[in-house]
């Protein structure tokens, strides 16, 4: 465990557990100790990242490696939004409303447990507390929907964490330990033994079934389309990233694939990656429902993530760690606005809805800020961390997946332009006529993560130096 | 000058919603007055740049692209143009948009554009440039979208999809650039040489956002947007990026392969010819004034690519008085829309003594679009056709000829059928607003002097040509 970020962990904890007494007289309690806990960790975070003084000394003083505080600022921005958004979409008198905000808490600790712990089994500990709390998050509203979403999460995340465990015991018996230092060191020999190798594997497939990389994709359309609103959000923006994703880079710099130690894993890894673009986009074309064409986008920008992982540079890194962060700014955006979009008509199918931009002008533009950075339009966010991607990907000499792409943007825009066009330009809808937009506190999340995607797109200059930092710490 | 000619109009774009709360008026005015400065700032330099000196604004950005704003010459006469027009084009719209939904975003929209525009040509880094020619394809998607009917909307969405789709081919002919030559700075490229592929992907990336073809069909179908935003989008702003890029990329940067240039010419004919075709069958007011600008960029592709320094000076005239005079046009078929409910030439005629004005103005326009001595469309056109003649390549020069003769054909027909013969079905409508009419007769009266004071556009343009010109025979 990397002690300097613990308190990280056990505060939410420790929150999680006082919640339920506390609100057992007054319901609200819950929610303001959750959005408390929430923004003070945040706080401290951006005390010790972007102080003046840290700033102007190139981000040298941050303490580790700097990928786990970067990761912990994300974790705790996400959850908060989530938080804050879930108190004011919730129906008074919810009956589970101090739980709900229990497990949130809990999940946050257990991804603060995930991005911080230094080896596989602290990570798969943390992993199954994460998908447990996962999986009661997603039934929240007790639909039938949630529980179909959460029965297909359990069952086929069920096969990832065996996958992993197995891997695990497998690295035990051949490596004698389980710290990431040792893998590394391991993996830096001339020629790493193949059980090592093969454990790595093995635990890398259990993390790509997590992270939604087709083809073990399926899982994610149904458990965010079921999940609870605000759930949905806290899943595709944090939830799987941590679990997956997180863990997919921490692999890919561990197996040193920057210097072709593992040639046939980076090479599946980055098909892989590429695969998810291409069927994530093209898939998310034929949605005609808010929440799974979001999901089905997220399989693919995920899959950008992945390819960039697999190839491993230190740029590809930071184009990959770039891409994490902002993958957790629009999707959050893009799901609580499907989330108001929910509340305010009562439906998620397209093709009931249309001509909310009217009713609903702040869900329509924050949404529009959204999508131009996942299509990756200048200057937002989205289109530094694609470009990095892509030029690493040059650098490296694969072009073929580096104009690939860049063109699947293109289908990005387009399904993207579709959803725009029938949720809230085009004619009004049935479902438009009565809606009106949702209150202030609803939005305030959105207007801030888009505040967050505009900045990080113009200061990218600074953002770039901190994660050329991390990527220089985390991989050599 | 430099910065605020960018900063202004970017930023005030989103100060917009925020004038529109105190009062419509106080928005409209603070939109005029954005596009105005923006003019005067781009203007302003002018006397630096004329005096042989540039100015440069840089910020550091990490791995090379560095934000930098440059103002020379070229930039300098891009901006001025498209600010000018883009000014009268929001004086206009004060009376024109007044009827419809989603003003504010609309003003917003024009003067984002108008910024990233600014942005776009002043920048002196590719990797900027392509990401202001994202912002433009932004704000003209929005603009497109005006209405918000089906149709509307699928073909705001048409024209974004094409135009990011050859900006993304762009962006790989960048990456070509920054890997072949290590920076993507315009000011040390200078002179440097190209390769094939990424020249021919960076074209791609022009040829869409131009509306040449293969990639012409979103022109003419933005065409259900407002005739302001059309006159935006062909006179001043969207497709004359193309040309500068053009002129940017390949006349004063990088020394192109002949045969790269060949091919650009061959292009540039058909489209020329094709357009020019379509434009003397269509009915739909707009749509043909569409296709003949699809048609007049051409020309002035074939004034860049011709490789010598008549024609490229041709060209840069050409740019201004194609501005002018097509921004005028779009303007009074904005008049005739309004004031007929129709966009459908069969159903006008006669128009002439209902409105004496804008028939004036139209005519004007036209007459300059044709290249009719001494409107300021002649000398240009002259100095085109009589680089490509020294060019000597033939073929070329009669799809050319014959495009300029289908453009004389295209136009007196549309203003026969318009202005002249039997009324068709329509009440006699009244002229159009003061403010409206003021705007389309300055342009054409602009058109007149523009080709009385030749004299001085054209030292300019000589003066850019021997000062930045690269490869010019």
């Amino acid at each position: 465990m990397d002690k300097g970020l613990l308190a990280y962990l056990l505060i939410p904890l420790l929150s999680a557990v006082i919640i339920p007494f506390a609100a057992r007289r007054r319901a609200l309690l819950a929610d303001i100790l959750a959005n408390v806990t929430l923004l003070a960790g945040l706080a401290n975070i951006a005390w010790l990242a972007l102080r003046p003084s840290v700033i102007q000394g190139g981000f040298a003083d941050i303490p580790g490696d700097g990928f786990s505080l970067l990761l912990v600022g994300a974790v705790y921005l996400v959850a908060l939004c989530v938080t804050f958004f879930s108190a004011w979409f919730m129906p008074e008198g919810q009956p589970n409303r101090a739980a709900y905000y229990s497990l949130l808490l809990v999940s946050v600790s257990a991804m603060t447990g995930v991005v911080t712990s230094t080896d596989f089994f602290t990570l798969y500990v943390f992993i199954e507390v994460l998908a447990v709390t996962s999986f009661a998050l997603i039934t929240t509203d007790e639909s039938a929907g949630g529980i179909e979403g959460a029965l297909k999460y359990f069952f086929l995340t069920f096969p990832a964490s065996a996958l992993i465990i197995v891997g695990v015991a497998v690295m035990l018996l051949s490596l004698g330990s389980l710290s990431f230092e040792s893998l590394r060191i391991a993996m830096s020999a001339e020629a790493p033994a193949a059980a090592v190798t093969f454990s790595a594997a093995l635990i890398l497939l259990g993390f790509l079934i997590k992270s939604g990389v087709v083809p073990f994709h399926t899982w994610t359309p149904d458990a965010y389309q079921g999940a609870y609103a605000p759930v949905s959000a806290h899943l595709a923006g944090i939830v799987t990233k941590i679990s997956g994703v997180y863990a997919i880079i921490k692999l890919a710099t561990l197996l040193r694939f920057f210097d072709g130690r593992a040639q046939a894993l980076s090479e599946m890894l980055m098909f892989l990656g590429m695969l998810s673009i291409a069927v994530g986009a093209l898939a998310a074309l034929r949605q005609t429902d808010f929440k799974r064409m979001l999901a089905f986008s997220s399989i693919s920008q995920v899959g950008y993530i992945v390819l960039a992982a697999g190839l491993g540079t230190p740029l590809a890194v930071m184009g990959a760690v770039f891409h994490l962060i902002n993958h957790a700014t629009f999707k959050t955006v893009l799901f609580l606005n499907s989330a108001s979009v929910e509340k305010a008509t009562g439906t998620t199918d397209m093709d009931k809805l249309g001509g909310l931009e009217h009713s609903m002008p702040w869900t329509s533009w924050t949404s529009v800020v959204a999508l131009l950075s996942t299509a990756g339009v200048p200057p937002l966010s989205g289109f530094w961390s694609k470009l990095l991607i892509i030029l690493a990907l040059w650098e490296a000499g694969l072009r073929g997946y580096a104009v690939m792409a860049l063109l699947f943007s293109i289908v990005t825009l387009a399904y993207f332009m579709m959803m725009q066009k029938k949720v809230f330009f085009g004619k009004k809808g049935q479902a438009a006529e009565s809606s009106a937009e949702v209150s202030a506190p609803l939005l305030a999340p959105a207007v801030l993560m888009c505040g967050i995607i505009v900045a990080l797109g113009l200061l990218f200059p600074y953002f770039y130096t901190y994660v050329k930092v991390v990527a220089e710490r985390i991989i050599l | 000058m430099l910065t605020t000619a960018v900063a202004v109009p970017v930023f005030g774009a989103f100060l917009i919603p925020f004038a529109a709360r105190i009062s419509t008026a106080a928005r409209n005015t603070f939109a005029v007055l954005l596009g105005l400065f923006t003019f005067l700032a781009a203007a302003s330099l002018a006397g630096t740049v004329l005096g042989g000196q540039t100015a440069d604004f840089l910020v550091s950005f990490p791995r090379g692209f560095d934000f930098i704003l440059r103002a020379d010459l070229l930039s300098v006469f891009m901006a001025s143009v498209s600010a000018f027009v883009s000014a009268i084009i929001l004086i206009y719209s004060i009376d024109y948009i007044s009827h419809y939904e989603n003003q504010t975003e609309y003003y917003a929209m024009v003067v984002l554009f108008l910024g990233s525009m600014m942005g776009l040509v002043f920048s002196a880094n590719l990797l900027w440039m392509y990401v202001f020619w994202e912002m433009t394809g932004f704000a003209s998607w929005r603009l497109v979208g005006f209405f918000r009917s089906d149709k509307d909307v699928a073909k705001a969405n048409k024209t974004i999809l094409v135009t990011v789709f050859g900006a993304l081919c762009m962006l790989v002919g960048i990456i070509m650039v920054y890997f072949d030559h290590g920076t993507l700075d315009l000011r040390q490229l200078h002179g440097a040489t190209i390769s094939y592929a990424a020249a021919a992907f960076i074209l791609v990336g022009i040829l869409s956002k131009s509306a040449t073809l293969p990639f012409s069909t979103w022109l003419p179908d933005a065409g259900v947007a407002p005739s302001t935003v059309t006159s935006l989008l062909h006179a001043a702003v969207l497709v004359k990026i193309g040309v500068y890029a053009y002129a940017r990329i390949f006349g004063v940067t990088f020394a192109a392969p002949d045969s790269f240039s060949n091919l650009v010419l061959y292009i540039a004919g058909a489209s020329a010819l094709v357009s020019a075709g379509a434009a003397l069958i269509d009915t739909d007011i707009k749509r043909i004034i569409a296709y003949s600008t699809v048609s007049q960029i051409a020309f002035i592709f074939l004034g860049l690519a011709s490789g010598n320094k008549t024609a490229f000076a041709g060209a840069m005239l050409y740019i201004l008085m194609h501005s002018i005079a097509k921004g005028g046009l779009f303007l009074c078929a904005g008049i005739i829309e309004q004031n007929t409910h129709t966009k459908d030439i069969n159903r006008m005629g006669g128009l002439f003594s209902s409105m004496p004005v804008t028939g004036v103005a139209f005519a004007l326009c036209s007459l300059s679009v044709m290249g009719i001595p001494p409107f300021g469309g002649f000398f240009s056109k002259f100095l085109v056709f009589s680089g490509a003649a020294q060019n000597g390549n033939l073929p070329v020069m009669l799809m050319f000829l014959a495009g300029a003769v289908m453009t004389l054909l295209y136009l007196v027909r549309l203003f026969y059928k318009i202005f002249l013969g039997e009324a068709a079905g329509h009440g006699n409508p009244k002229e159009g607003s003061w403010t409206m009419v003021a705007s389309v007769m300055a342009l054409a009266l602009i058109g007149l002097a523009l080709g009385a004071l030749i004299h001085y556009p054209s030292a300019y343009v000589d003066l850019l040509t021997n000062a930045l010109g690269v490869n010019l025979q």
